[in-house]
């Protein structure tokens, strides 16, 4: 992959962020500078490390399990039908509320600790994998099936053969979509509730009207969020080998 | 052999409703092919080939007034399934399959450990020639090769009637006649028993010891005709006066059922 592109965006983006803030006097309250970031991430590294790390653990708990039980369920409906029929109108009436609106009461159900945050990355991803695993699973047509029916395959043999490797480019839409929502509902709920995480770093500055340390904070989200992303790519390559 | 030859049709008839409204797809077909037979089909479209085709190879049922006898035996709900190798119109390669596992599906299905189907299908390879090609996916072939692939996939599924629905039907001419000559040149060295659609008329007689003509919707068997031109044959064969003039009566036959599906869609 070429990094040079984006690598000469991010400079100009940085030096553009410089020129404003000495341009039109931006007091460092509302607008600090990049060089003053980093400085405040380098003053206390371990704070913004382990709450990152903390704020990693859950997403990644939390997107796995999810993903895992809408792919399981997806699977289950495509070779049971009636569960397609019985569950997936419920599956898209709780998936259109945004998922951060249960917050509150997973807060209420699961405490303050990190099990609250699991389950909402956890509530976060399932649907759209579990979505998109189903289209992904229906996409075969109609000749497809017969081939291999004409073959002698059994439903679990086109499972299996056609229907679970045609998914794999729908299931990979489906978690890219997850991961990013799974990261924010884990970090909004640290900011609502919680003992720990770069999501709480960031509420406690915003509390004492800390402006830089909120920059902090969310460029330490933001690089945490990028290499969760990168290794999700390359995790996507595996699943879609072919193309 | 059983005196019905290897697949019998008998008075075969195929139904849709939907609606309240009747569909006649097929009305009463009825035909014999002989093992080792290179029987081809050709009709108008929306003749119900493909129809008659899903029949044969066991996805489609037939109604019950009718019988479709494999090797002597009365085939009745879904009987057929893995008894024929079947190739659709269009080559279905698994684009995240090598050409090499593509060709090797069928065996897979049948329970072959994958690394014996792998050396079978390796085997053939060259024959079909695609030496060299083993590894690559199906994205990287011209539509020639794709669809000898599909071929190679059909043939690995050794059944002794293949069933092949226009497998030439998306390639350029001279492809075309280049795969048809060597289509004859492999059956002539694998000896199956092979219906073969087309709906092209040079193809149907070029390849075929008989041509079977389809009437228009609803479909029936308008006509049986033998050829007796000589084998191995050479794309020579289609300037002889005996080719000719099967072609001049089939066109005949041909033209008129395709005037009536023309008038009856417009």
């Amino acid at each position: 992959m070429n990094l040079l592109p984006v690598t000469v965006a991010l400079a100009g983006l940085l030096a553009l962020w410089e020129l404003a803030i000495a341009l039109f006097r931006v007091p460092g309250f509302v607008l600090p500078r990049p060089l003053d970031i980093a400085t405040a991430v380098m003053e206390n590294p371990g704070l913004y490390a382990s709450g990152m790390l903390l704020t990693a653990l859950e997403a990644i708990g939390g997107f796995a399990a999810g993903a895992a039980l809408g792919f399981g369920l997806a699977v289950l409906m495509v070779l049971f039908r009636p569960l397609e029929r019985a569950l997936v109108p419920i599956a898209i009436a709780i998936s259109s509320v945004p998922s951060i609106a249960f917050i509150p009461l997973a807060l209420v159900w699961f405490g303050l600790g990190p099990v609250s945050k699991v389950a909402m990355a956890a509530l976060a991803v399932v649907f759209v994998v579990l979505l998109n695993t189903l289209n992904g699973l229906k996409r075969p047509d109609r000749e497809a099936i017969n081939l291999l029916r004409s073959f002698g395959a059994g439903r679990l043999g086109i499972l299996w053969r056609l229907q679970l490797p045609a998914a794999m480019p729908a299931v990979v839409t489906g978690l890219r979509v997850g991961l990013a929502r799974s990261t924010i509902a884990v970090i909004v709920a640290e900011m609502l509730g919680a003992y720990a995480g770069i999501g709480q770093i960031i509420y406690q500055a915003t509390v004492q009207v800390d402006a830089l340390h909120v920059w902090a904070g969310v460029a330490v989200a933001t690089a945490g969020s990028l290499l969760l992303n990168a290794v999700l790519v390359a995790v996507d390559r595996r699943l879609v080998w072919w193309s | 052999m059983p005196a019905e030859g290897l697949l019998a049709l008998r008075n075969v008839w195929k139904r849709f409703h939907s609606g309240g409204t009747e569909t006649v797809a097929l009305h009463d077909v009825d035909f014999v092919i002989e093992p080792g037979q290179f029987v081809t089909l050709i009709g108008p479209s929306g003749c119900g080939k493909s129809t008659l085709f899903n029949i044969i190879a066991g996805l489609e049922e037939p109604d019950g007034d009718g019988s479709v006898l494999f090797q002597g035996q009365p085939q009745r709900h879904r009987d057929l399934l893995g008894k024929v190798s079947f190739m659709p119109q269009k080559d279905l390669l698994f684009p995240w399959r090598t050409v090499l596992d593509n060709a090797a599906l069928a065996l897979e299905i049948e329970g072959m450990p994958r690394k014996a189907a792998r050396q079978k299908a390796a085997a053939l390879f060259p024959e079909f020639g695609l030496q060299g090609f083993e590894k690559h996916y199906p994205r990287q072939l011209s539509g020639g090769m794709r669809q000898r692939v599909a071929l190679m996939r059909t043939f690995l599924f050794e059944r002794e009637l293949l069933l092949l629905d226009e497998p030439f039907g998306a390639l350029d001419a001279l492809t075309r006649s280049m795969m048809q000559r060597w289509l004859l040149e492999i059956w002539a060295r694998h000896r199956r028993t092979v219906l073969f659609i087309t709906h092209d008329i040079d193809e149907a007689i070029f390849l075929g010891d008989r041509v079977i003509v389809m009437s228009a919707r609803p479909g029936t068997v308008r006509c049986d005709e033998r050829v007796d031109l000589p084998r191995p044959r050479s794309g020579e064969v289609m300037l002889t006066p005996q080719f000719l003039d099967v072609k001049r009566r089939l066109l005949a036959i041909v033209e008129e059922e395709s005037r009536k599906t023309f008038s009856a869609s417009a």
